[in-house]
């Protein structure tokens, strides 16, 4: 199978690769795998007023799943929270020229945002005094 | 382990969803040739891959047993019979044989069986996603980086030695993870079988059910990551 020239171009240049620590403050950590592949994502947002300002992201798995998580992070990063809540894995589909057997890699890009957004949401809640 | 014993052997005399005969509408109760007509009958879709074999649902099955059923339905349904037949009888014979094909590699392997049985008892299992284990995924993403470390270091240096080292102890450690898991399934095979064995109908029973198939779904997932990272640590250092 060929991959698009997009998802080689991210496969060799993966955007924002790496990670924050997780206790950091606005930081947002989304921890998902494929039970089915065996492929597993990590993606984090950094947060400052309701403005996702950096997101990194570290993959194990196929080309596909690296290429769906560095987009993933390069279309976050200036987002609001609200506005990435609206990311969907057709979008990433669509850019990504992904076929039907790798759409489950979407799938699981998106997972982690939205993971990604509730622990920070949960963090943020939890914590209302570490506002600065 | 001899579930089967309280089945009939006799193959003809499975038990499948009641239909009619495609060929004299005599009714066909579960069996793969009509008792009038001796034609043979479809294997019904509703037909789950245990029953095809006459087998209980259950998850410790003998492979030679497993087998021997295999080949005694593969020469039932052998082209080689059908060739005089009506071109009916020859699609039938034939889809049965592919259905009994992938029956049989799907119950002969465990971690399939299991799968297998995870879909019909509780929807796909590849659809219902655990929690994630947090600290495998930690230990799997930290041990990527490892491994890209070593993938572009000098190999001959002493430094490329030693990432080499660490990643040969990581295998060790993570395959013995895996046989430990399988493990943990077999027991849970037992229990499963014991579970069903009993028949029981209360509610701390169904919890029992929900319970170990929970649990086989999560060892198998987990499963899956630790062999998926076990097969990037032998590609690499091999």
């Amino acid at each position: 199978m060929a991959y698009s020239d997009k998802v080689v171009d991210h496969f060799n240049n993966p955007r924002n690769m790496g990670s924050f620590k997780k206790d950091e403050e606005g930081v947002g950590t989304g921890m998902v795998g494929a039970p089915e592949c065996g492929d597993v994502m990590k993606l984090q947002i950094k947060v400052q007023n309701d403005m996702i300002v950096d997101a990194k992201f570290k993959t194990f798995g196929c080309g596909s799943a690296i290429a769906s998580s560095s987009l993933a992070t390069e279309w976050l990063k200036g987002k609001t929270i609200e506005e990435a809540q609206k990311i969907k894995n057709t979008d990433i589909v669509q850019e990504l020229n992904l076929p039907p057997v790798k759409i489950h890699c979407s799938v699981l890009a998106e997972d982690a945002i939205k993971a990604a957004l509730a622990d920070y949401q949960k963090k943020a809640d939890g914590t209302p005094t570490a506002a600065k | 382990m001899d579930h089967q014993q309280t089945h009939s052997s006799n193959p003809r005399e499975l038990q499948m969803a009641r239909s009619m005969c495609w060929h004299c509408q005599s009714e066909v109760s579960g069996e793969y040739f009509c008792d009038r007509c001796v034609k043979v009958q479809p294997v019904s879709k509703e037909t789950d891959y245990f029953t095809c074999f006459g087998f209980p649902r259950r998850l410790t099955i003998d492979p030679g047993k497993l087998e021997a059923k295999f080949y005694e339905l593969s020469r039932a349904f052998h082209p080689d019979f059908y060739q005089n037949k009506s071109e009916t009888e020859q699609s039938i014979s034939l889809g049965n044989a592919a259905t009994l094909n992938s029956a049989y590699r799907t119950l002969r392997d465990p971690i399939q069986r299991v799968e297998y049985l995870l879909d019909l008892e509780a929807g796909s299992v590849k659809e219902i996603r655990n929690s994630p284990p947090a600290d495998l995924f930690e230990e799997i993403l930290e041990l990527q980086d490892t491994l890209d470390e070593y993938r572009a270091s000098d190999r001959t240096s002493d430094a490329g030695q030693q990432l080499r080292t660490q990643l040969q102890a990581e295998q060790v450690t993570l395959e013995q993870r895996k046989r430990d898991m399988e493990t943990q399934l077999q027991q849970l095979f037992t229990d499963w079988d014991l579970l069903q064995d009993r028949g029981e109908a209360t509610s701390q029973a169904r919890s029992e059910r929900d319970r170990l198939l929970k649990q086989m779904r999560e060892i198998l997932s987990n499963r899956t990551y630790v062999k998926s990272i076990v097969n990037d640590l032998v590609a690499t250092i091999g």
